[in-house]
């Protein structure tokens, strides 16, 4: 059941995002002076009361991403990285990773890039922090509109169908189980326009 | 009918317009947000004639397909009519 929307809360972007790291002076040196996000805010805290042993005492830093939003690191003093925190190899580890919006084509400036990459709605760069963990700068292409979001949910929705089934192996098979979701959605709007 | 179908969004656009171009589809007047490109047996549509870059190519019938996929890669899409269930013929 899907509640009301003013049943929800009412988010207003992103405030932070944050994640763990073991190499202070070089992230300090990428953020900072590389990408040029300022130093806006540092918390160093005795272990938020905790007992020696429970969790580590700590520095907790951000650097300004615009537009209100902060990217975060924890540093823990004196602990080293617990194996299940490196970042993974491969593509789909690559999938945990922050986008930061530009307003101007995508530029590499010194740091090592992939080629500009054009999505449906954006245009990307991609390339990794110090601590290997993926970072991406696009430009919106163009609004998203509710043509965009009528699509989307008849993509979900056959995907849904085809997860609950427990047999999907490629994407072949969404592209068709969708035509019934899109039939429908055509049948919709026919009928909302004769209403 | 055969066919597939292609969300009214700019970067999509481009397909229809080489569907049209490939002479073996008809291009059915927009429906909701989406048009049906329709073929009567197989449709070959080449990359370079819908300037599409790969990311948008690879996707490019998130639309929605009736037919199934012969070929597919970076510079040719082949699709053809078929009559087989959608998870295969061992399926459902």
């Amino acid at each position: 059941m899907i509640k009301p929307l003013e049943l929800h809360p009412k988010l207003h972007g992103v405030d932070h995002t944050a994640r763990p790291t073991w190499k202070l002076r070089e992230t300090v040196h990428f953020y900072r002076d590389i990408l040029g996000l300022p130093l806006v805010h540092c918390i160093s805290a005795k272990g938020w009361g905790r007992e020696k042993g429970k969790h580590a005492d700590f520095l907790h830093f951000f650097f300004d991403s615009g537009n209100e939003s902060t990217i975060a690191f924890f540093y823990y003093v004196g602990t080293e990285q617990p194996p299940e925190l490196a970042v993974p190899k491969g593509y789909m580890a690559m999938a945990n990773h922050t986008a930061w919006r530009v307003t101007s084509e995508p530029e590499s400036h010194g740091v090592n890039v992939s080629q500009l990459v054009q999505h449906e709605v954006i245009e990307s760069i991609y390339f990794r922090d110090p601590n290997w963990y993926p970072l991406e700068i696009t430009r919106s292409l163009r609004d998203v509109g509710e043509p965009d979001a009528v699509d989307a949910a008849a993509t979900i929705e056959a995907a849904m169908e085809l997860e609950a089934c427990g047999r999907w192996t490629d994407i072949e098979q969404l592209w068709r189980n969708k035509v019934k979701f899109v039939q429908a959605s055509q049948a919709q709007a026919q009928e909302n326009t004769l209403a | 009918m055969s066919g597939f179908y292609v969300l009214n969004v700019p970067e999509f656009s481009s397909l229809v317009d080489a569907a049209r171009k490939s002479g073996h589809c008809k291009v059915h007047p927009k429906r909701g947000h989406y048009q049906f490109v329709e073929f009567e047996n197989e449709v070959e549509i080449l990359r370079r004639d819908t300037q599409m870059k790969e990311a948008i190519w690879y996707g490019c019938l998130t639309g929605g397909l009736d037919g199934k996929i012969a070929h597919f890669d970076s510079d040719r899409l082949k699709l053809v009519a078929t009559n087989e269930p959608i998870l295969g013929l061992d399926g459902n």
